[in-house]
C-alpha cells in the first residue's frame, strides 16, 4: 500500500526564490518577479508522473516536513469498525473508508463505469429552507450527505444509480462532440425520501496547493468580485460565506465546489465525519447521530486532535507540479485564446498569497492557479439546483485549473466538473454556461487548430 | 544488460569533462540516446513489469486453486501448507511489483483492493457469523479491508501461524474462497492492464513516451516515473512499513503480515524489487538503468549497487519476527532503516538528476 509518498527536495529555480512582495501591490508586479511555470510560487516541484500530486512543498524544515509525513500516513489510514486495535471508529454509515480511496493519488475522483462501485463520488443531501447558521437545511434521517455505505449490519442510506444520456452536438465548423448528461435515483432509501429532496453530486477533488489558496488574503478575492455586474461583462463573481466552526461565526468560503467549506481544517475534519464516520474535535458528534443507525458508541474522538491537524498541515503542503510546455508556439496561441475567450476572467491566472509569518511557506508568494475562489452562475445544464450557503442552485465555484494537464497519469482517467461528467477538457468547457455561455460559445466557433491550441494550453498547466 | 568494457570505457571518456559537475551549468549538453531510452522502456515493461505481474497473476490463480481443493471435501494440513507456501509466492511477486506502482495498479486502485492493512476484524467475525451468501458479487462490494492478501493470510494462517487445517469452520472455507477468487481477478486484470495486446494498455503509454503517449508527453518523465517509483518504496519501507511499526507502543497490532510472519521477506522484496528495475531484470537480464548509468557513471552504478545490496543484508540480520525484533533487536531494525534512506537518498539526489540529464 501506498503510504508515504516521495519527499522532494528539488531545487528551484533561482529566480523563483522567495522575494518579499509585501509592500507591492499585485498590479505592481514586475515581470521579473515570478515565473509563470512555477505554477505554485516557490513551492513548485518538477514532478510529472503519478506522484504529480503527492510531492511535499520543496522547502519544508526538517521538523515540518516529519509533520507532513505523520499527515501522509493519516491520510493513507483505513479505518475499521470498532473494536480494533488500529484505526477503529468507521461508520456506522460512511462513503468511504480513508481519504486517499476517494482522492487516489491526491488527485481527482472517477466516476464509475459498467457497473463499478461508486467509490469518490458522493451526494449532498438538504431540504428548502436553512440550518441554525445559514447552511443547506439537512434531511430527518439522512442529514446533510447521503452515507452510500455501512459497516456489517448497518444499511447504506441509499445506492446511487447514475444513468446517463449522450446529446450531440456540433462545433461552428460541423464537427460533432457529445455531452452526457447524468440523473441520479437513489435507490432503496432505508427510510422514506421526503418529496422536496434536494440532492447535489460531488467529486472528490485534488488536494494540492490548498494551502496556498488558503493563504489568499480575503480582500484580494472579495476584489475580483462583481455581484451586480457593475462592468457589464457578463460576468459577476460573488463570495461565499459560512460557517466557521473553529471562529465560531461566518467566513468566506474557500473550498468545496460550491466554496462552501472556510479552511483546509475544517474541510478535512467535515470529510473525515461525513465521509468516514471519523469523529473530531470540530465534529464531535457521528454523522448518523440522532438517526435510528445510530449505535450509541462514543468513546473519545476517532481522530486525534494531532493527527487530524497533521492531516490537514500535509494537505496545507502538497506542492503544485511546474508547467509543462509553457514555451511551446501552440501553447502560446492557447494562452492567447484562453484570454481572448474571457476564460481568464474567472480562471484568473495570476494570484498572490498574503504575508504570513506563522506560516513562511506560503506567505507572499505569486501563484498560478487559475481561480478566482468565487462562485458564477453556470447556466441550468450544471445546476443542482440546491443552494449551499450563498451560492444559489445555479452557482458554482471556479475550480483551479493548476495541475490538470497531468490528470491522465496521476489517475488514469478524467472526469472534470463537480460531478465528472465531462470525459475531456472539451466536454468540460462546453458544459459551460449561465455566465460563461459567452466563453463556450466563443469556443464552439474557433477553428480545429485554435480549439486544439486551447487545450494544449490548459493541458500545460 | 550489461554493455561490453570498451564500449563503456569508449563512452565514459566521451563524457569525461561532466564528470566532476553535476549539472549542465557550463553550457554543454549531456549526450541523450533517445533509441537506447526507447528500448529501455520498453524492456522495462517486457522484462520487468509484464512479467511481475504475470507471475503474481499466476501464483494467485495457483491459490485459488488449492483454495478449492482445500475447502472441497476435508480440509487437510498438506493442502493448508500448500497455500501457505503460495500465498507467500504470490505475496513474493506482489511485494516486488511495488517498486514501480504507478499506472493501473495505483490509478485503478487494485492496490488498496488486494493489499490493504488493517483488517476489519470487527466486520470480519460478523460477516462470519451471518447468512450473507459469499458470491463474487458480495466480496467485490466489500470495503478494502475485508478483502485480499491480508484476510486470506489471517484464514489460512491464524494467529502466529497456528492455524490447523481442521480449525476452518464452513462459514471460513466459504469467505476464504470468494477471496482467492477475488485475488485471483483482479491480479489478472493487472497483468491484462500491462499486456500490449489488450486495448488501452500501459505498455503502450509508458513505452511510447515523448512519442505520443498522452500520459508521458516525454521520455524523462517516464524515467523520473521510474526513478521515484525506486525512491517511493525505499521510503515506503524505511518509514511506513518499519518506522510507523518502529514508534508505535503496540507495534504488534501494528504489523502488517503478521499472521504468515513474513513481514522481513516483504520487506526485502520490496527491495529486490528496486534492484529489479534498476537491473531491467526480473528473470532475464535486459536493458536497465543500470546500462544507462554504466555507460556514463560507473562510480555511480557501484554506489548504487552496494547500497541496494547493504539495504537488503540490514534486513537479513533481522532474525526474529518483526513485531519481536522492534523490541528486541531495535538495532537491528534502525540499522534496516537507516540503509534503506541511505539508498532512497542516492536514488533521489543522484540517480534521479542523472537519468534527468540523460533523457529528454
Amino acid at each position: 500500500m501506498r503510504k508515504g509518498k516521495l519527499i522532494k527536495h528539488i531545487v528551484l529555480l533561482a529566480t523563483a526564490m522567495v522575494v518579499v512582495y509585501a509592500c507591492v501591490e499585485p498590479d505592481a508586479l514586475q515581470e521579473s518577479e515570478y515565473n509563470e511555470w512555477l505554477s505554485g510560487g516557490s513551492q513548485t516541484v518538477f514532478t510529472t508522473g503519478v506522484s504529480a500530486f503527492s510531492s511535499s512543498f520543496p522547502n519544508l524544515t526538517v521538523s515540518r516536513s516529519t509533520v507532513h509525513g505523520i499527515g501522509d500516513g493519516g491520510f493513507g489510514q483505513t479505518f475499521v469498525s470498532a473494536p480494533a486495535p488500529v484505526n477503529p471508529g468507521l461508520g456506522p454509515i460512511y462513503n468511504n473508508v480513508s481519504c486517499t480511496s476517494c482522492h487516489v493519488n491526491d488527485g481527482r475522483g472517477k466516476t464509475p463505469v459498467n457497473g463499478e462501485q461508486i467509490t469518490s463520488l458522493l451526494i449532498r443531501l438538504s431540504i428548502p429552507g436553512t440550518d441554525a447558521h445559514g447552511g443547506p437545511k439537512p434531511v430527518p434521517g439522512f442529514g446533510g450527505q447521503l452515507q452510500q455505505r455501512g459497516i456489517f449490519g448497518a444499511a447504506p442510506e441509499a445506492l446511487i444509480k447514475i444513468n446517463y444520456t449522450e446529446q450531440a452536438h456540433t462545433f461552428a465548423d460541423g464537427e460533432k462532440y457529445s455531452l452526457r448528461t447524468p440523473e441520479y435515483t437513489l435507490q432503496n432509501p432505508y427510510l422514506p425520501l421526503p418529496g422536496d429532496l434536494m440532492i447535489s453530486p460531488r467529486l472528490a477533488p485534488p488536494v494540492f496547493g490548498l494551502g496556498l489558496l488558503e493563504a489568499v488574503s480575503e480582500a484580494d478575492i472579495v476584489a475580483m468580485a462583481d455581484v451586480a455586474d457593475a462592468n457589464g461583462d457578463g460576468i459577476s463573481g460573488k463570495p461565499n460565506y459560512s460557517w466557521n466552526i473553529a471562529l465560531g461565526k461566518k467566513t468566506l468560503g474557500r473550498f468545496g465546489w460550491k466554496a462552501a467549506n472556510p479552511s483546509v481544517l475544517q474541510q478535512t475534519a467535515a470529510a473525515y465525519n461525513e465521509d468516514m464516520g471519523i469523529t473530531n474535535y470540530l465534529f464531535p458528534l457521528e454523522s448518523s447521530d440522532g438517526q435510528s443507525q445510530f449505535n450509541g458508541k462514543y468513546e473519545k474522538y476517532d481522530v486525534s486532535d494531532s493527527i487530524l491537524t497533521s492531516v490537514a498541515f500535509y494537505i496545507r503542503t502538497l506542492a503544485v507540479p511546474a508547467r509543462r510546455n509553457a514555451d511551446k508556439d501552440i501553447v502560446l496561441q492557447g494562452k492567447r485564446l484562453f484570454a481572448e475567450g474571457k476564460c481568464a476572467t474567472c480562471h484568473v491566472p495570476r494570484l498572490r498569497t498574503k504575508t504570513d509569518v506563522s506560516f513562511p511557506e506560503v506567505s507572499n508568494q505569486v501563484i498560478f492557479p487559475y481561480t478566482d475562489m468565487l462562485v458564477h452562475d453556470m447556466g441550468p445544464g450544471l445546476a443542482d439546483n440546491r443552494p449551499d450557503n450563498e451560492a444559489t442552485g445555479t452557482e458554482w465555484r471556479t475550480p483551479p485549473l493548476w495541475g490538470i494537464g497531468l490528470t491522465l497519469v496521476v489517475n488514469r482517467y478524467q472526469n472534470f466538473l463537480h460531478d465528472g461528467r465531462a470525459r475531456t477538457l472539451t466536454e468540460a468547457i462546453m458544459w459551460h454556461g449561465g455566465e460563461a455561455e459567452q466563453s463556450k460559445e466563443f469556443v464552439r466557433t474557433l477553428s480545429k487548430s485554435d480549439r486544439a491550441a486551447l487545450i494544449a494550453f490548459i493541458e500545460s498547466l | 544488460m550489461k554493455k561490453t568494457f570498451i564500449k563503456t570505457l569508449f563512452a565514459a571518456a566521451a563524457i569525461a569533462a561532466l564528470a566532476s559537475c553535476s549539472d549542465d551549468n557550463d553550457g554543454t549538453t549531456a549526450p541523450v540516446d533517445e533509441t537506447f531510452n526507447s528500448e529501455l522502456l520498453v524492456d522495462f515493461s517486457t522484462g520487468v513489469a509484464q512479467p511481475t505481474y504475470t507471475s503474481l497473476a499466476a501464483k494467485t490463480s495457483t491459490l485459488n486453486d488449492q483454495v478449492i481443493a482445500l475447502t472441497t471435501d476435508n480440509a487437510t494440513d498438506t493442502e493448508l501448507a500448500a497455500c501457505r507456501t503460495t500465498w507467500k509466492e504470490a505475496r513474493q511477486a506482489w511485494e516486488q511489483s511495488e517498486s514501480f506502482l504507478f499506472g493501473p495498479v495505483a490509478a485503478d486502485e487494485i492496490d488498496p483492493r488486494i493489499d490493504t492493512w488493517p483488517v476489519n476484524f470487527a466486520d470480519l467475525d460478523a460477516q462470519l457469523s451471518s447468512d450473507v451468501e459469499f458470491n463474487a458479487e458480495y466480496i467485490d462490494g466489500l470495503d478494502d479491508a475485508l478483502k485480499g492478501f491480508h484476510p486470506i493470510e489471517y484464514l489460512i494462517f491464524g494467529i502466529d501461524g497456528a492455524k490447523k487445517a481442521t480449525d476452518l469452520t464452513a462459514r471460513e472455507k466459504e469467505y476464504l474462497k470468494a477471496l482467492a477468487a477475488n485475488l485471483k481477478e483482479l491480479t489478472a486484470e493487472l497483468a491484462t492492464s500491462w499486456n500490449p495486446s489488450t486495448a488501452g494498455n500501459y505498455h503502450e503509454a509508458f513505452t511510447k513516451a515523448g512519442k505520443g503517449s498522452k500520459e508521458y508527453t516525454t521520455q524523462v518523465s517516464a524515467f523520473t516515473e521510474l526513478v521515484e517509483a525506486m525512491a517511493g518504496i525505499c521510503d515506503e519501507v524505511a518509514n511506513g512499513k518499519i518506522g510507523e511499526v518502529y514508534v508505535s507502543d503496540k507495534p504488534e497490532e501494528m504489523e502488517e503480515s503478521p499472521y504468515a510472519q513474513n513481514s522481513i521477506i516483504d520487506f526485502t522484496n520490496n527491495i529486490k524489487g528496486v534492484e529489479n528495475v534498476y537491473l531491467g531484470k526480473y528473470t532475464t537480464d535486459g536493458k536497465g538503468l543500470e546500462d544507462l548509468v554504466r555507460a556514463h557513471n560507473l562510480d555511480l552504478d557501484s554506489k548504487i549497487k552496494t547500497k541496494l545490496s547493504t539495504a537488503i543484508q540490514s534486513l537479513g540480520k533481522i532474525t526474529v519476527p518483526f513485531a519481536q525484533a522492534v523490541k528486541s533487536q531495535s538495532v537491528q531494525v534502525q540499522g534496516a532503516i537507516d540503509a534503506i534512506n541511505d539508498l532512497q537518498k542516492t536514488l533521489e539526489e543522484e540517480l534521479l538528476p542523472f537519468v534527468q540529464q540523460h533523457a529528454k
